[in-house]
């Protein structure tokens, strides 16, 4: 294979429609006689309905209907979830409320008018009766005795309780010297996606034929799942997801709305948009993490950890989503981060509140898991008063011990983790930072260093362990023209595998980048795939995309063959061309071309597929399979191939992310020194593609380290509902990151790839806290929990003045 | 979130209870009162226009008196609904003599849901604190109004 662009910082193809804002997002597909849905949500965060009076509603100009729970809870089915978890309490999760609102922002009705501005008036007129509830929101309070109940069908708001892990954990802490506890928190945290969600729906009676276009992360999946709600044939039924401007996890799920407008298409005959507001975003798009776990680690003397328990309150609102309930499983899984503990149990209770429902954000479940390790390596390093890499280094596996088995049932594909964390402490130069550190101190003043040695779960995942297949899929096809076209089954919104999927089939079919196509996110177009979430869409549907090539490879060869009439001789591959090895080849005969030239430009002619001696390129091959006038006996015309790829693990990138930081002793400001980066994720077919994500993710946990909380009020109400209150970073707020890497590849894939999507939000999250620990830790602070604003950090300084004086 | 504070009226404590009890006196100190009418004893139907920060609509109210221990005692509740959520403060008012007047403390609670929660949560202590103090710097006006001969 040419090695042309994989490897190579190739600009993305995507940025010049983005940058020049020639691209189509949802809102900016217009369809004529457009209908405009606003949705009236629940103020309250739990109460009964008692009526809806939607008369003054209807009667404004402009409206053409209005739905309530009543109107529509027995058309549309229930809203999926594909958590499948013993003993799971399942709420029967309809479109619009009926009886009760469970959360702020629960949809009880939906106004449809001929305009925003019309829909929205109405929607503020609609008289809704409510007879407030207690309400439960704290997810330790909410399972207590006395807690309100927030589905009086369950008498709990324990929605499952579920261990795992493997190992006598019991005997494992006994036998460590010491046994260290910590509270840890892993706060709500709002997706935020650049682009809120959006749905606009088309149904044509006639051809019976429903079209939406809704800006998701899983159009096939969101296809089966929304057909089988509306009992509408998914073969009549085109999902698209057009440009969409991030998801973060917040779209890989099927929404009430999304279900909804559908049934309104059709009941009305007459397009329909609906664009979510951000406040709508912030209320009611899913929301992440949500934990309150206690830790126990057990060590000896040495450093060695002898065993890991983690037991778990996991907040997962009000109702499930499609993975609900799944996420917080995914913190037990790598709760072994990338250390050698032999004994790990983790108690996950599942906790409904009268909040939104939490669900995938970056990382889902596993920054979670990253975070709860490493602190606990710092707890173990600050009580022995020992340097955090040295701690690390014990309990790291060597390189030679993979594929290396975690006491949480997982296979580590490969890995070099001293190789990563070598790396990072040399780029940062760790010891002279440390020596920096020291004499900081003595003048008093507050610098931290926090180093986060982590391994990931991606590339997700072998079916056997998914809820709805873990293969992805793609077909390749040459063109008459000799042009390439990849439809993948994986739907990236914002990581550029438009660009890298072109770079890997330029090379593998040797034909300028430019002439490669990637198609995604319309079901009409693309067959059947999964989407993109879990770090997957590479690892599992690029490989999809290799094999495509190497199986469309193996007919053009055949075909090659028999156009040089090559007989006995080899033909061989290379640089986008078919050649004999043997140089005995007698003139072929040559294939009249007679495709009509319809739709090509004026004065273009077709290639000549004439064999040019002893060698045919890739587009004579292509052309002779669509003319079909010389084929090898029995061979189907056309040139393509499809290939479903069913991976038969998951990967485990890993890598190591240094943060140094300084406190303002005056205001508890924290001021960014450096930041460096170590990921490993196998083999980088764009390495800038793969800087942008780690930068992201970074600035995602930086968000989660240092600003964003969702807050819900004592009386549920979402006080964090704006981009005012809920604090995402700005420019301002990020530092230049050196970023690096090593490159251990898997096995898993032939490609070598692992993924990289969060990576960012599971290894600097802990280092930054760690960080910050750290500056904190002359005035004997040994954690905080999350986000560590300013404040709270100047409160320390504060008391710690006070206890001195 | 709750409330607290006191306020001075050079009346006499009977005269600031009596006041506090007079449906139109009572119209005239809740601030954006645009209407009260009784429905039954102590219990009033009322129209308000009020605002948090940026967000201001009409909401309907309810208004009720409670816990009268004359002249010492008295506690208003007012839930109101309105376009952007909902508004609910209840507010205790203990009488206390002093020399040339009286002194009303209070301690209360405010609940907002709704639009205002969402967007004007953070300027809720404020603006009920500035409510609470336009509603007795009216009542002293009125009480002043009516002792003057």
């Amino acid at each position: 294979m040419a090695e042309n662009y994989v490897g190579k910082r190739v600009k993305r193809t995507e940025d010049p429609r983005l940058i020049q804002g020639l691209a189509h997002y949802v809102d900016d597909i217009k369809l004529p006689d457009t209908l405009h849905a606003v949705f009236l949500r629940s103020i309250y965060a739990h109460a009964r309905i008692k009526s809806v009076d939607t008369s003054a509603a209807a009667k404004v100009p402009g409206v053409v209907a209005v739905y309530t729970g009543k109107d529509v809870s027995a058309k549309i089915g229930p809203v999926p979830c594909a958590g499948a978890l013993p003993d799971l309490k399942t709420p029967d999760h309809r479109v619009l409320a009926t009886n009760k609102v469970y959360f702020v922002g629960h949809p009880i009705a939906v106004v449809v008018a001929e305009n925003r501005y019309a829909a929205k008036d109405a929607a503020d007129l609609i008289q809704v009766d409510y007879e407030e509830l207690p309400v439960a929101l704290d997810e330790e309070k909410a399972t207590q005795p006395g807690s309100p109940v927030i589905h009086e069908q369950f008498g709990t708001n324990v929605a499952y309780k579920l261990t795992a892990g493997e190992g006598d954990i019991e005997a494992a802490l006994k036998s460590a010297d010491k046994v260290i506890k910590q509270r840890i928190l892993n706060q709500r945290l709002a997706p935020i996606a650049m682009e809120p969600r959006g749905v606009l729906v088309r149904y044509y009676p006639g051809e019976q034929e429903l079209t939406m276009w809704t800006s998701t992360q899983i159009p096939h999946l969101a296809r089966t799942q929304i057909a089988l709600m509306l009992g509408f044939p998914e073969n009549k039924f085109r999902l698209i997801a057009p440009e969409v401007g991030g998801g973060f996890g917040s779209k890989l799920n099927v929404y009430a709305e999304e279900a909804l407008l559908g049934w309104i298409a059709m009941q009305l005959n007459r397009p329909v948009k609906w664009i979510e507001s951000r406040r709508e975003n912030i209320q009611a798009t899913i929301h992440g993490r949500g934990q309150t776990g206690y830790l126990e680690i057990g060590y000896k003397k040495d450093g060695t950890i002898t065993g890991l328990r983690y037991n778990v309150f996991a907040d997962l609102g009000s109702y499930f989503q499609l993975l609900t309930p799944a996420i917080p499983t995914l913190t037990g899984l790598m709760l072994s981060g990338c250390y050698k503990i032999p004994a790990i149990q983790i108690n996950v209770t599942g906790v409904f509140t009268n909040k939104m429902a939490t669900d995938a954000y970056r990382g889902a479940g596993r920054p979670e898991a990253t975070y709860v390790v490493e602190r606990a390596l710092d707890l173990v390093a600050a009580d022995m008063g020992k340097d955090p890499v040295e701690v690390r280094r014990k309990n790291f596996p060597a390189p030679s011990e993979f594929p290396f088995k975690t006491a949480t049932g997982l296979f580590y594909d490969s890995g070099n983790y001293e190789g990563a964390l070598k790396k990072a402490l040399d780029i940062s130069g760790y010891h002279k930072l440390r020596d920096e550190q020291a004499k900081a101190r003595k003048e008093g003043r507050l610098i931290g260093i926090g180093v986060s040695t982590y391994v990931e779960i991606c590339a997700l995942g072998p079916s056997q362990a998914m809820p709805a297949g873990g293969w992805e899929s793609a077909t390749v096809r040459i063109e008459p023209t000799g042009k390439v076209t990849v439809l993948t089954g994986a739907s990236p919104h914002g990581q550029g595998q438009e660009t890298s999927f072109a770079q890997l089939a330029a090379d593998q079919l040797g034909v300028h980048i430019n002439d490669v196509t990637v198609i995604h996110g319309d079901t009409s177009i693309v067959q059947y795939g999964i989407g993109t979430f879990g770090s997957r869409a590479t690892a599992v549907g690029g490989t999809a995309v290799w094999y495509a090539i190497e199986k469309l490879k193996e007919k053009a060869n055949k075909i090659a063959h028999h156009l040089l009439e090559a007989g006995e001789g080899k033909v061989t591959f290379k640089d986008g061309k078919f050649s004999v090895e043997a140089p005995k080849v007698k003139a072929a005969s040559v294939p009249e071309p007679v495709l009509p030239a319809a739709g090509m430009a004026p004065g273009a002619s077709l290639p000549d597929p004439e064999p040019h001696g002893k060698h045919v390129s890739l587009q004579d091959v292509a052309l002779a399979a669509h003319l079909a006038k010389s084929l090898p006996q029995d061979m189907e015309p056309g040139l393509s191939a499809t290939y479903f790829f069913e991976p038969k693990n998951f990967t485990f990138p890993f890598g190591t992310h240094i943060a140094v930081v300084e406190i303002d002793r005056e205001t508890g400001e924290i001021h960014f020194q450096r930041y460096v980066a170590v990921d490993d994720c196998g083999k980088v077919i764009n390495p800038m593609l793969v800087d942008g994500q780690v930068q992201g993710g970074i600035v995602q946990a930086l968000g989660q380290a240092l600003f964003e909380e969702v807050v819900y009020d004592d009386q549920g109400q979402l006080v964090s509902g704006t981009l005012m209150d809920y604090a995402v970073p700005r420019a301002s707020n990020i530092p230049w990151m050196e970023l690096d890497r090593t490159e251990t590849p898997t096995d898993v894939n032939p490609m070598g790839v692992k993924g990289v999507g969060e990576a960012g939000t599971i290894g600097a999250t802990p280092a930054i806290v760690a960080a910050v620990v750290d500056a904190l830790s002359p005035l004997g602070v040994r954690h905080l929990d999350m986000p560590i604003k300013p404040e709270t950090v100047w409160r320390i300084i504060g008391k710690n003045k006070t206890g001195a004086a | 979130m709750k409330i607290e504070g006191s306020h001075k009226i050079s009346a006499s404590r009977a005269r600031v209870f009596e006041a506090l009890n007079d449906p139109a006196v009572l119209q005239k100190c809740i601030p954006g009162c645009e209407s009260l009418e009784k429905t039954s004893e102590n219990h009033y139907n009322a129209k308000l226009s009020a605002g948090v920060g940026a967000i201001k609509s009409k909401f309907t109210a309810t208004v009720i008196i409670s816990d009268l221990v004359a002249p010492s005692h008295y506690k208003l509740t007012v839930e109101g609904k309105g376009q952007p959520g909902f508004v609910k403060g209840s507010g205790d008012l203990s009488l206390e003599e002093f020399e040339g007047g009286t002194e009303i403390k209070y301690t209360g609670e405010v609940n907002v849901g709704g639009v205002i929660a969402s967007v004007g949560q953070r300027m809720i202590q404020s603006t009920a604190n500035m409510l609470a103090g336009k509603f007795f710097t009216a009542l002293e006006s009125e009480t002043k109004a009516e002792s003057t001969p």
